[in-house]
């Protein structure tokens, strides 16, 4: 049984189509592609599954749940981590600040227990402090965990957001264009990183228009045009599709 | 990472850098990496003693009179500025809340003859109920909208009190409210409720210190910042704003409460939209998000308005001029530019020997 599925999705913004009938499966513990190009409905088809905005029909489901109508922290709270396409980094918070508030949901405390400083508070925030540092080692920001996130440099706030998906512990991780705008050397650090995940168990699903990269690590790639899914398969299936030639690759060479 | 794109170091500059140094060792400190801390720093001691001592260094009552509806008011921007400041927030009518706990103070000690201490706590229960019974639908606007619904809340409260005669005395208002008392002690001169006010704002602020540095200050921060991201890692928007706006009005209950038991007297004039605008006032001119800059805003604004008063009809073009001059000099709050300044400072000695070891 698939991790993430989505039946027949139909989303109109004012009388324009954003995504036609698209149904797709995401497996458990794979890394999933999902190209196309500009306007095709890549990242309102991720806004509807964490459920930033709601379907006009169709059903997504999560881990067998009907998620289509859930509220977006309900969703997250079943698993369901993301990063945005433009970034949504917390520039107010230091760096550290930014991951421990992404497990907001797994710490105990009240409003009243935390102004009060109980001592389980106490306990939980030490340990949070610890867990967040962690994940900042494993991404390589660690140096940098006092800095306010604001001052970090573009790449780097890509990866914080990344770091925060992963504080909340996910089973599945959306992330939107998560290589735009990196050098080189980072577009390889970061996938090598997304490629340990993988071997952490966590199901990535992922938006991409650096070809290359998703071309070498996705298991399984999907391709939307105008709204509609018009392959799904392995890359190298997906490389040779004509239907994906003629909409996207146009005398793009693949394997660039 | 703070002067980086900023321009060589003149002597000249010592000449400001200097001064402002010396007012930042004053100033509330908006370090962002403070927040985790959980020790009192020099700084906060410094505060704690000048509080203490100021008394006896002045003793003036007027003086002493004059601190504490400071300290009274510190309490509303303290409050508001976890919805304002730190949850980006905004609402007009925190007067309301800060009325609130006023006069169930006032009614329930002149009429029940209840303790004040009972009264002061059922102040910030009542205040914060009536929040939630509020905040709850309300809080679903953003922006102008939400500032307008609660400059109607505002109004409506003020409404209610004036037409609800039997209860709350009409325009004219509750007397003869007894001296906040504890233990056989009476809180009767202008000194002891010095020293009541200021005690009932330190714990405020210790809670407020733990709040921030909790899951739920980054929550409040989170949201604020971002409402779709905090939502995508479970945060609950809506019942983060709401524990904001609860949270803020218990403190303008407590703070009403001590208003009561202070001027014996409740009277509706007392909680309409000028004290609202004030305090939201009080909060940007302090500093937003940070926690002491409220409190300093709200003694300097409480200094000013009672030195103005002495101008008469003049004063009130004078406040406006130096509100506006402030705003210029300082946008951030009286605390942030400060202490960028005092980085620059160690800065620059930093990279002074650098330099001079390279060349050796």
């Amino acid at each position: 049984m698939s991790l993430l599925s989505t039946e027949e999705i139909v989303k109109n913004y004012d009388g324009v189509r954003a995504l036609n009938r698209v149904s797709l499966h995401v497996p458990r513990g794979i890394i999933k592609g999902l190209i196309g190009p500009n306007g095709a409905g890549k990242t309102t088809l991720f806004h509807l599954i964490s459920g930033v905005e709601k379907p006009t029909s169709g059903k997504i489901s999560f881990k067998g749940k009907d998620i289509t109508r859930m509220d977006p922290h309900q969703i997250s709270l079943l698993g369901l981590g993301r990063t945005f396409q433009t970034l949504q980094i917390w520039g107010n918070m230091t760096v550290v600040e930014n991951v421990m508030a992404g497990m907001h949901t797994r710490l105990k405390g009240g409003f009243l227990s935390c102004g009060l400083w109980f001592p389980w508070v106490k306990r939980t925030e030490k340990e949070a402090l610890e867990e967040a540092k962690e994940i900042l080692e494993f991404l390589g920001l660690l140096g940098r965990w006092k800095w306010p996130a604001s001052q970090l440099s573009f790449g780097e706030q890509k990866i914080l957001e990344l770091g925060r998906a992963l504080a909340m512990q996910p089973e599945l991780i959306l992330l939107d264009e998560p290589a735009a705008g990196l050098t080189l050397t980072e577009v390889g650090q970061l996938s090598e990183r997304i490629s340990q995940l993988r071997k952490q168990g966590i199901t990535i699903f992922i938006v991409e228009h650096h070809m290359g990269m998703v071309m070498d690590m996705a298991d399984e790639i999907a391709v939307l045009d105008n709204g509609e899914l018009i392959a799904e398969g392995s890359p190298d299936v997906v490389r040779r599709d004509p239907r994906v030639i003629e909409a996207y690759l146009k005398g793009v060479r693949v394997d660039a | 990472m703070v002067d980086s794109g900023q321009k060589e170091f003149r002597k000249r500059d010592l000449l400001y850098v200097v001064p402002l140094w010396l007012l930042s060792l004053i100033l509330p400190d908006p370090h962002l990496d403070y927040r985790q801390e959980a020790r009192f720093r020099r700084r906060e001691l410094f505060y704690l003693g000048a509080l203490l001592l100021f008394p006896l260094i002045c003793p003036n009552p007027h003086f002493h009179h004059i601190m504490v509806l400071a300290g009274i008011n510190a309490m509303l921007a303290l409050g508001l500025s976890f919805f304002l400041g730190y949850t980006g927030q905004i609402s007009l009518g925190h007067a309301a809340f800060f009325g609130t706990g006023a006069y169930t103070t006032a009614i329930l000690t002149t009429r029940y003859g209840v303790p004040p201490l009972v009264a002061f706590w059922a102040s910030a229960v009542v205040a914060a109920a009536l929040s939630y019974l509020i905040g709850r639908p309300i809080l679903k606007l953003k922006g102008y909208f939400l500032a307008l619904a609660t400059l109607g809340f505002g109004e409506i409260f003020l409404v209610v009190v004036r037409e609800a005669q039997e209860l709350t005395g009409g325009v004219i208002g509750v007397f003869g409210i007894p001296w906040f008392s504890l233990a056989g002690c009476s809180f009767d001169t202008y000194l002891k409720q010095y020293y009541l006010v200021w005690g009932v704002l330190l714990g405020l602020i210790l809670f407020s210190k733990n709040l921030i540095r909790s899951k739920m200050g980054r929550a409040f921060l989170a949201v604020a910042a971002s409402e779709d991201a905090a939502s995508t890692v479970g945060i609950k928007v809506a019942n983060i704003k709401l524990g904001a706006f609860v949270i803020g009005a218990a403190f303008a209950g407590f703070a009403g409460s001590l208003f009561a038991c202070v001027m014996s007297t409740a009277n509706p004039e007392a909680f309409g939209l000028p004290l609202s605008v004030l305090i939201i006032m009080m909060v940007i001119l302090g500093g937003m998000g940070n926690l002491y800059g409220p409190i300093a805003g709200a003694i300097f604004l409480t200094w000013l308005l009672d030195i103005l008063a002495k101008y008469q009809e003049y004063s009130l073009p004078i406040y406006a001029l130096i509100l506006i001059l402030l705003l210029i000099t300082f946008p951030e709050g009286i605390g942030a530019r400060l202490n960028i300044r005092l980085i620059y400072l160690i800065s620059y000695w930093g990279r002074k020997k650098r330099r001079e070891r390279v060349e050796l």
